[in-house]
């Protein structure tokens, strides 16, 4: 007998809204330095257009800011106690989570003053038997496109409840 | 065109200790709000684990600058893939590296992984990397 109950199933089939962010310098240099980026393309506007950037860059897996404020950006009585999103939380009686896999195909670079948006759907949830009991899979897919309209990424992640 | 590594060609290896201010910092700046990563006694208490942990979102920015950094701008970031296969927590030394798997016209796949010190890999994928 599975864990994935009817309801959590029910809960499957839910759409999420469209998110936006317009994207700062500041959102790219917050991240830069949180990951020990040092290249001033990502700090220096100068610098960016030197290197043939229409603006100050984002590091390459930037996207995964956007996302998360796709998800986590509410009010604090639409968190679950762990602080995850309960619009992410499938109502399930395994809710510790971790990260499991991450697939991420790249297109255009983000700079600074991009507008993102993101669609994101539940692209499937499964369950497997683990060493410590059962693990429930939660896959999210995320395609990011610019004011422009190009494909800046398309990311796969897949979250794990034990 | 410009020399790629060939196939077998090993990256040097980046050492990472993220402190508990690079984990808030990494937290902070992408708005991500789970608390096993700044939260200990939740952490400890309520999720069974030993402390904070190193976000898996963070080892994979950890692959994708040791790959970049040893590429330089010959080459760019395509497709990843990686998985976490073990906890990494706060005060973990990662080591970070990679190696060529395919060469080719258009550029090089690689297998990159995260390890501790006593070799267990916390994360690994792969990465398409692009001619520029």
């Amino acid at each position: 007998m599975g864990v994935i109950t009817e309801e959590a199933r029910r809960w499957a089939d839910r759409e999420y809204p469209p998110f936006e962010m317009q994207v700062t310098a500041t959102d790219i240099a917050r991240f830069a330095h949180a990951t020990g980026e040092t290249n001033p393309i990502h700090f220096d506007r100068e610098a960016a257009l030197a290197a043939g950037y229409a603006d100050v860059v984002a590091p390459t897996l930037f996207t995964y800011v956007v996302r998360m404020h796709a998800s986590a950006l509410v009010s604090p009585d639409q968190l679950e106690p762990d602080g995850s999103p309960s619009a992410d939380v499938p109502p399930l009686p395994t809710r510790r989570a971790m990260a499991g896999e991450t697939s991420v195909v790249r297109g255009e670079p983000v700079v600074s003053g991009d507008v993102i948006s993101v669609r994101k759907r539940l692209a499937s949830m499964y369950e497997k038997e683990g060493r410590s009991g059962p693990l429930v899979f939660v896959e999210m897919e995320f395609t990011f496109t610019n004011q422009r309209g190009d494909l800046v990424a398309r990311e796969n992640f897949t979250r794990i409840y034990r | 065109m410009s020399a790629l590594p060939a196939v077998g060609a090993e990256s040097p290896i980046q050492v990472r200790n993220p402190s508990a201010l690079d984990l808030f910092m990494f937290s902070a700046s992408s708005w991500l709000l789970h608390r096993i990563h700044y939260d200990t006694p939740f952490t400890t208490e309520h999720d069974g684990h030993p402390g904070l942990l190193i976000h898996g979102p963070l080892q994979g920015v950890y692959l994708v600058q040791t790959a970049e950094s040893w590429l330089g701008d010959q080459a760019r970031l395509a497709t990843i893939t990686y998985r976490h296969l073990a906890p990494a927590y706060l005060g973990d030394s990662l080591e970070c590296g990679g190696t060529v798997t395919v060469a080719d016209d258009e550029g090089v796949d690689l297998e990159l992984w995260a390890r501790k010190p006593d070799g267990t890999v916390t994360t690994s994928g792969t990465a398409r990397f692009t001619r520029r």
